[in-house]
């Protein structure tokens, strides 16, 4: 998901990268910078990555994508090169009102890229087709 | 025979510019969206399609709703030379609901869809078939379809440069008419269509296709006059950071159709 973010998000990406892989955790200062370009979005991705709910899965043809289990236990799906996701604050905060650009279920992505700590799992082509369908059962 | 030539090479020479334009776009896939009325925006899809078959060689899935039983006279005129082979190249799907569409895109990854070579141009003809007739709360459904259209494009991409580091990026064009607004000039009236907000979004370009409806364009002897406007969408995530590298200018040219059914592209 490059350049989708505005640069002041990108930036604070490297930097909670750098900052994570140096001391395995996000200084304050740079939570406090989350919360301010993220709003209260911040707070509940990192309770998502906290829980380790990011999967990135993977299947054999080379396709990914990542999967997001919700507070609900409902999984989301989300698109590696798009922000998009099913649940309900995307339709209304960013489809609707345009209130800025993702959800906590796609900042959790990007928070747990930055610090390396998505679950990997692997799918058949078959099975990743469904994912990103949207048919598949969750 | 010679003119005819002149017009097919002016037609294909104003195509491949439309295309290296939208190279200059800098995501890694290429998109667009195809405004106007749907008779026409299904001869500019078909022309772009053979385009790309016959003259870059390329594979193209193009998806439907409806099946297409014959090329238009329009494009028969526009590619006399039209070969079995390069029409081979094109596959046509016909999904008949937004399911269907949805399955049939998340399964372009699979090796039957990449081998011996991944399509490198998606074409999706009306797609308001397929979101139309849905109520508000299916924005997030035409941002499904978008997204996963998007993302089908950056990977087959991605397999595309993997095979063959110098080739070009899998490109995605969809037509779209507003219900709001059938006489849609650009501008003002977006707003009051959400799905189209919701397409802006995911879809980097916009071609704007406007029937000319004057004296002069009839006075011209032509049967139809459309000005073709390509610009950057609106409302494209508007956090981008590339903001400069988009081509700050809308590219207009002018698709003529003549009484016989030629048609032929201007810069304007």
């Amino acid at each position: 998901m490059r350049s989708l973010l505005p640069a002041v998000a990108e930036q604070l990406f490297r930097d909670i990268q750098k900052a994570y892989q140096e001391t395995s955790q996000i200084p304050d200062d740079l939570l406090i910078a989350l919360k301010f370009v993220f709003g209260p979005c911040a707070l509940q991705a990192l309770n998502l990555v906290d829980q380790h709910s990011v999967t990135c899965l993977s299947s054999s043809s080379g396709r990914k994508a990542f999967q997001v289990i919700g507070g609900s236990g409902r999984l989301y799906t989300c698109f590696v090169s798009c922000h998009y996701c099913p649940c309900p604050a995307f339709a209304y905060t960013v489809l609707r009102r345009n209130e800025g650009p993702l959800c906590k279920h796609i900042l959790a992505v990007y928070l747990c890229q930055a610090m390396a700590v998505t679950q990997e799992e692997s799918v058949s082509d078959q099975q990743m087709s469904a994912v990103l369908s949207g048919t598949a059962l969750p | 025979m010679t003119d005819i030539l002149t017009g097919v090479f002016r037609t294909f020479t104003s195509k491949t510019d439309v295309k290296k334009d939208l190279t200059v776009v800098p995501a890694s896939a290429c998109s667009a969206l195809l405004l106007g009325d749907s008779s026409i925006s299904r001869s500019v899809l078909l022309l772009s399609a053979v385009t790309a078959a016959s003259e870059l060689g390329v594979r193209v899935v193009f998806f439907a709703q409806t099946q297409i039983q014959s090329l238009p006279v329009s494009l028969k005129k526009c590619v006399p030379s039209l070969s079995p082979e390069s029409l081979k190249k094109i596959k046509f799907s016909y999904p008949r609901t937004l399911e269907e569409l949805l399955q049939q895109v998340a399964s372009l990854h699979e090796s039957q869809n990449t081998s011996p070579t991944p399509p490198s141009l998606i074409i999706v003809d009306r797609l308001e078939g397929y979101l139309g007739g849905t109520h508000s709360g299916d924005k997030s459904s035409a941002a499904h379809l978008s997204a996963l259209l998007c993302d089908s494009a950056a990977f087959l991409t991605q397999i595309l440069k993997e095979r063959s580091p110098s080739s070009a990026p899998c490109r995605l064009i969809a037509s779209y008419r507003s219900e709001v607004d059938s006489d849609y000039a650009g501008g003002e009236s977006s707003a009051t269509d959400h799905i189209l907000d919701v397409l802006d979004r995911y879809f980097q370009m916009r071609c704007t296709l406007d029937r000319d409806r004057s004296y002069e364009a009839a006075a011209a002897g032509l049967q139809e006059l459309w000005h073709v406007y390509l610009s950057a969408s609106s409302i494209t995530e508007d956090c981008t950071t590339d903001s400069e590298t988009r081509p700050a200018v809308a590219k207009e040219w002018q698709l003529l159709i003549s009484a016989d059914g030629s048609m032929e592209f201007k810069m304007a």
